[in-house]
């Protein structure tokens, strides 16, 4: 009943609404697929030198590239179509009168999250047919496209907490835009040369002869597993990501690195959602006034 | 209904409201005069619980802003001085956004909205889109908007600023069915005698102090008493000013080039014979004005001292 009275989120429907009716929606939509359908077609029609023949072993290829460059898709467009959530309604100058409404603050930040979301989700959704070009041609293990498509799920979640969370806090929606995606990028690639640097140290070491060559590389693996890139070519098991803890039995769990990158994911967006929803009110509620004044 | 204690407000160095004290009973219309950057603003943003004073209390029927905020807000309608509307929604989806917010269900809102556009004559533009509307309809259905939850306060922020002189009667009536409604009001404008033909109370801040407060009934009653003429000759000036104070009625006489300003203290009556008494001794007046005197001038005279 709770559950059911906490979906009824007015702020959601709104935004729904609004969104199908705004002129830019269809246009997103069109050069969405026109995108990935392009390259991805384009793609096919190189393998099959023009022709009508097509190696299913290469199917697997197929759907990789399609994967990744659906997760490249979502990585630039879930920052741009949440970095405004908050700041682009007080821009608009509606922010103020929603806060004096008895709408509470998650949610205000959950329905805002949510639609962004859930116009992200559509936009993958609206790309089944080009899978289904690539299924058609056989060779794929279902695991792994429920794993693609709940790592894109994922990844939209964390990336679109961020977005609101930045949007809460910076009032210009052209600053917070510009912070998301750099703050993004910047963890791709920070997560890699990080990496990278680790490896090569704890390599470097080893040589000297400083390090026993069983010395635990976790490190380097976990973080690998976090990038979103390696991350997703773990699930084809393919890049540098080895499983985690199976090697040297250290504390860390054995389990799939997929694992590791939900785990870090849903966090950063029950983080990111708590402190917008903590950050939204102008005026904050008493139990945090209480603590403050003890100080 | 409304009670504001020793209301401080700092912005860096600025102090824009500088213990500010003041009383609202409940179904009054209480106009909050002064001019631009006095403060009005920051006041009634603290009401609206949208920020938080430095120092001092602000309550709403007896709660107080920062330490029940929800309950204040259930109280509240608030319409900023500037606010946006959405884009894509029409007018009836508008109110009814604002209603599912305040939790009304589906059933209520089907019947209230109908009543709320009606109220405010928007029922022939229910089904037109929120940006297609004049700046006065906008404001119009703001002020619905403010009262879709059934607040008992509302907090209008200088609603009628930039509305032209149609738009403010077609609110000034509004205003009025609202009063009779029982509704208490804060509206704040910086013009006096806009807010003085539909408030009850009226109180002046100036600089974050309330420098006047008093209620405008008993400054009419005051005016009555004084009131400035003015007559324009042809002719003779000299001779009609020197026979003006001759009367009993009148209490000072200047020149302004052709016209001749008058404290006249007489009531109507008096007023007409005066005239007529010009007109028979054979004064060449061509014209004959009654001034209501600077209301602002007044009302602070009569108001001295009260916010210190
Ligand atoms: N966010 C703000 N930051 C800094 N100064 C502000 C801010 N808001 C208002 N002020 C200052 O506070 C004073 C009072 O402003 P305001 O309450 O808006 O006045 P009013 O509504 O009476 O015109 C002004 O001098 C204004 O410049
Ligand atoms: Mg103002």
């Amino acid at each position: 009943m709770n559950i059911l009275r906490r979906l009824n989120n007015p702020v959601l429907f709104n935004e729904w609404k609004m969104r199908m009716r705004s002129g830019r929606s269809p246009w997103m939509i069109f050069s969405y697929l026109l995108i990935l359908g392009g390259i991805t077609l384009f793609y096919i029609f190189l393998e099959t030198d023009g022709g009508t023949y097509y190696n299913p072993n290469d199917t697997r290829e197929l759907f990789m590239m399609l994967s990744i460059l659906q997760l490249g898709m979502i990585v630039f467009v879930v920052p741009g179509l949440t970095s405004g959530a908050i700041s682009g309604e007080r821009e608009r100058q509606t922010l103020s009168i929603l806060l004096t409404t008895n709408v509470s603050a998650t949610r205000l930040i959950l329905g805002k999250w949510l639609s962004s979301l859930s116009f992200m989700t559509f936009l993958v959704f609206a790309t089944i047919p080009l899978y289904a070009i690539v299924f058609l041609y056989g060779g794929i293990s279902p695991v792994q496209v429920v794993k693609v498509f709940g790592f894109y799920l994922i990844t939209m979640f964390g990336i679109g907490s961020i977005g609101v969370l930045l949007s809460t806090l910076i009032k210009r929606t052209g600053i917070s835009t510009v912070v998301t995606y750099a703050i993004v990028f910047g963890y791709s690639i920070g997560t890699m040369v990080l990496a990278e640097i680790i490896r090569e140290f704890i390599r470097y070491q080893r040589r000297m002869g400083n390090l026993p060559s069983s010395t635990n590389s976790d490190w380097t693996d976990i973080i690998y597993s976090l990038n979103p890139l390696f991350a997703i070519l773990h699930i084809f098991e393919e890049g540098p990501t080895n499983n985690v803890g199976l090697r040297y039995g250290t504390w860390f769990p054995a389990i799939d690195p997929f694992w590791y990158y939900v785990i870090f994911f849903g966090m950063v967006t029950v983080v990111c959602l708590l402190l917008a929803i903590y950050a939204i009110h102008p005026v904050r509620p008493r139990l945090f006034r209480a603590a403050r004044k003890e100080k | 209904m409304i009670r504001i204690q020793d209301l401080r407000k700092r912005y860096g160095k600025m102090e824009a409201l500088k213990g500010l004290t003041l009383e609202i009973e409940k179904g009054t219309v209480f106009g909050f005069v002064g001019p631009n950057g006095a403060g009005k603003s920051t006041t009634m943003s603290i009401l609206a619980t949208l920020l938080e004073p430095t120092s001092g209390k602000a309550y709403v029927g007896g709660y107080e802003v920062t330490e029940r905020p929800k309950e204040v807000r259930k109280l509240i309608g608030y319409m900023p001085d500037f606010f946006g509307v959405y884009d894509n929604l029409t007018a009836e989806e508008y109110l009814d956004f604002y209603g599912a917010n305040y939790d009304i269900p589906l059933a209520e809102r089907k019947q209230i909205i109908p009543q709320l556009l009606e109220l405010v004559n928007l029922t022939h533009k229910r089904d037109a889109y929120v940006d297609s509307l004049s700046r006065g309809m906008k404001q119009r259905l703001g002020l619905a908007r403010c009262l879709v939850h059934n607040p008992e306060v509302l907090i209008l922020d200088e609603p009628a600023s930039g509305l032209d002189p149609r738009a403010r009667i077609e609110l000034r009536e509004i205003l009025k069915e609202l009063r009779d409604m029982g509704k208490t009001i804060i509206i704040s404008s910086h013009i006096l005698p806009e807010l003085a033909e539909m408030c009850d109370v009226i109180g002046i801040v100036e600089e974050g102090n309330l420098v006047a407060f008093g209620r405008v009934d008993e400054i009419y009653t005051k005016m009555q008493e004084k009131k400035l003429l003015r007559i324009r000759l042809l002719d003779r000036i000299e001779e009609t000013m020197e026979h003006l104070r001759q009367q009993p009625t009148i209490a000072g006489v200047t020149q302004e080039g052709n016209w001749i300003a008058v404290g006249f203290t007489g009531d109507d009556q008096q007023q007409v014979e005066l005239f007529r008494d010009l007109a028979v001794s054979g004064y060449p007046v061509a014209a004959f004005n009654e001034d209501q005197g600077d209301l602002e001038e007044i009302f602070l005279e009569i108001t001295k001292g009260v916010g210190s």
